[in-house]
């Protein structure tokens, strides 16, 4: 019994000091003393809205989703169970659609990061005419939505698209055997459509932070342009292309409007609409935006830190 | 002697690349637009010009039936008999996007301040997170369902979302023109000059940043205008936000009529961005 109360003092009197740091703390935000306290103070008034933002419209609402994923009732969050896990790791269906959003997002990654580098190395070096219209024209579809991208993509290789009837001219065949735009190669497509400018856009960010000097200093001792590539840029914007590998990864995995449209490959956004069209099973699609979640995240974070990705905008 | 390829064709390549890219980047937009205007858009090129009819059907100034229904108008101004109208999709979808843009500046422009201005432990960190995007639409839209089933479908619910999804542009965007500013001297000598803090950050700090917060709610702006994954999610009945028009449009017209759908929206990007722009190298200007 003695052992017990002393127990229990000891931890009220370490309790009692942290309320007391804490106090401390506090009150020299509320009301500081010191110009270092007030500095702290305005740190916390600056990021307070956004931590507001943050913690009401994010963190809760991911709070909430990942307690109906593990709940025992389907629509409600009570006990534990990992059933709806369980669906996603055995039913060889879920392993399907995960796979499908992996190859379709990395694959089409690695496409428009290498147009990108070429687009990126285009504007920053060469003195082209017109250069900042090109930019613009470049730009441009970042800001359209996933939707247009597709209807983008149905212009030009659809049954009457232009490039499907210029191939059909050309060969023979009827436009319909040559339209692309609904399989999986158009959905490729389409999904470069959205991510070139992307990736375009932060490679731009990384070549006007090139050392132009070593680049000179090669081309003048007698490298070629493509050694002087090879050697001396390729080595200075590897980690801008590492980042943007990562982040156009990330869009990638995050498209969603491009195959409402063109909806011939089911990737995992697609599937998390379709569990709540079909039957609203929000256990199955709150264990795969859970799922979701870690993934990208645990990916952005080991992708940032074991790499030499850099991220600049 | 031989020139190297690379020597002879390098320059070429990549520049043809480039004019690749461009071209197929643009040509669907410029088809787009002028077959808009087309009243046939069965062969290799849209025949059959000049009509206005698709334009006038997605605006809602042609009858139109079933799920090719197009917008609704509200009247929002009665004078002597005539009525100011305008198209409901359209004005709920500019509203939208303002007041996600609004909350934006409210969060953004601070903590844009507090990463570049001041050293703290884990500054890092919340440089990360603000300028990472959380989660995409359609994981947020889920979370909003489960966690506000009643508010994630109403316009309030739309406009938080948009604000949280879009708030990492504006961050950047402001950052980067505090980061070109020398903030510790202004900030210093507005003090010394007696304006508090508070004030010093409202009326200097904030007025000498306007380009970037300005840029920073152009992007933010479109992007929420444009903004599909969230809404489809959460959006349940009443007006539909532009980005669900549009995919009406393009799932159920016909091609004509969805290529004045998507042209539209083309235009009302072109104007609010220019209209941004003025703002920006004008309307803030305090001395006249």
């Amino acid at each position: 019994m003695a052992t017990l109360g002393e127990h229990s003092e000891r931890a009220g009197s370490r309790l009692r000091a942290a309320v007391h740091l804490a106090s401390t703390a506090v009150g020299s935000i509320v009301d500081p003393v010191t110009e270092r306290d007030r500095t702290r103070r305005r740190i916390v008034a600056l990021c307070a809205p956004f931590a507001t933002l943050l913690a009401v419209a994010g963190a809760y609402p991911l709070v909430e989703v990942v307690r109906i994923s593990v709940s025992a009732e389907q629509y409600r969050s009570v006990g534990f169970a990992l059933e709806a896990y369980g669906t996603l790791v055995t039913d060889p269906y879920y392993r399907g659609v995960a796979f499908n959003s992996l190859w379709l997002a990395g694959g089409t990654t690695l496409a428009s990061v290498g147009v990108a580098v070429p687009i990126a190395h285009a504007l920053e070096k060469y003195d082209l005419p017109g250069e900042d219209v090109l930019v613009t024209l470049v730009s441009f579809p970042i800001s359209l939505p996933g939707i247009v991208a597709a209807f983008m993509i149905l212009v030009l290789l659809g049954n009457n698209g232009l490039v499907t009837n210029l191939a059909a001219l050309l060969t023979g065949r009827p436009a319909t055997d040559l339209a692309i735009a609904v399989s999986a190669p158009g959905l490729f497509v389409a999904f470069c459509y959205s991510m070139i400018p992307r990736a375009t856009l932060i490679l731009r960010g990384t070549y006007a932070e090139l050392d132009h000097a070593a680049e000179e200093a090669a081309q003048s001792l007698g490298a070629t342009p493509w050694r002087t590539f090879r050697y001396v840029t390729l080595p200075q914007i590897r980690p801008g292309i590492t980042g943007a590998v990562i982040l156009t990864f990330r869009t990638g995995l995050a498209i969603f409007g491009t195959l409402i449209v063109i909806q011939t490959v089911v990737v995992w956004t697609l599937q998390i609409s379709r569990e709540l069209a079909t039957g609203y099973d929000i256990q199955v699609a709150g264990a795969m935006a859970t799922a979701y979640f870690l993934f990208t995240f645990a990916f952005t974070a080991l992708g940032l830190r074991y790499t030499d990705a850099e991220v600049g905008l | 002697m031989s020139v190297a390829p690379s020597r002879r064709f390098g320059r070429g390549l990549v520049t043809a690349t480039l004019l690749l890219a461009v071209g197929f980047l643009m040509v669907p937009v410029v088809l787009t637009f002028v077959g808009s205007f087309a009243g046939e858009w069965s062969g290799v090129l849209p025949s059959e010009f000049i009509t206005l009819q698709n334009w006038r059907e997605v605006l809602g100034l042609a009858e139109t039936i079933g799920s090719q229904r197009s917008m609704g108008w509200n009247a929002i101004l009665s004078v002597g008999g005539y009525t100011l109208a305008v198209p409901s999709e359209l004005i709920f979808s500019v509203a939208l996007a303002l007041g996600g843009v609004f909350i934006n500046l409210v969060v953004g422009v601070p903590i844009a301040y507090a990463v570049a201005r001041y050293d703290f432990r884990g500054d890092e960190w919340v440089n990360a997170i603000s300028v990472l995007p959380l989660v995409p639409g359609v994981i947020l839209g889920v979370a909003f369902l489960r966690a506000y089933p009643d508010l994630a479908g109403t316009s309030f619910g739309l406009i938080v979302g948009y604000s949280l999804l879009k708030a990492p542009f504006m961050v950047m965007a402001v950052r980067s023109e505090f980061e070109s500013m020398p903030l510790q001297r202004l900030e210093e000598s507005a003090r010394s000059l007696g304006a508090s803090w508070p004030r010093t950050f409202l009326t200097v700090i904030v007025p000498n940043a306007r380009s970037g917060i300005v840029s920073g709610a152009i992007i933010c702006w479109t992007l929420a205008a444009a903004e599909f994954n969230f809404s489809y999610i959460v959006w349940a009945k009443g007006t539909q936000p532009l980005a669900l028009f549009l995919q009406r449009h393009i799932s159920n017209s016909s091609f004509t009529k969805a290529a004045a759908a998507v042209s539209m929206f083309f235009c009302i990007i072109v104007v609010i961005t220019v209209l941004l722009q003025q703002v920006g190298s004008r309307g803030f200007d305090t001395r006249g």
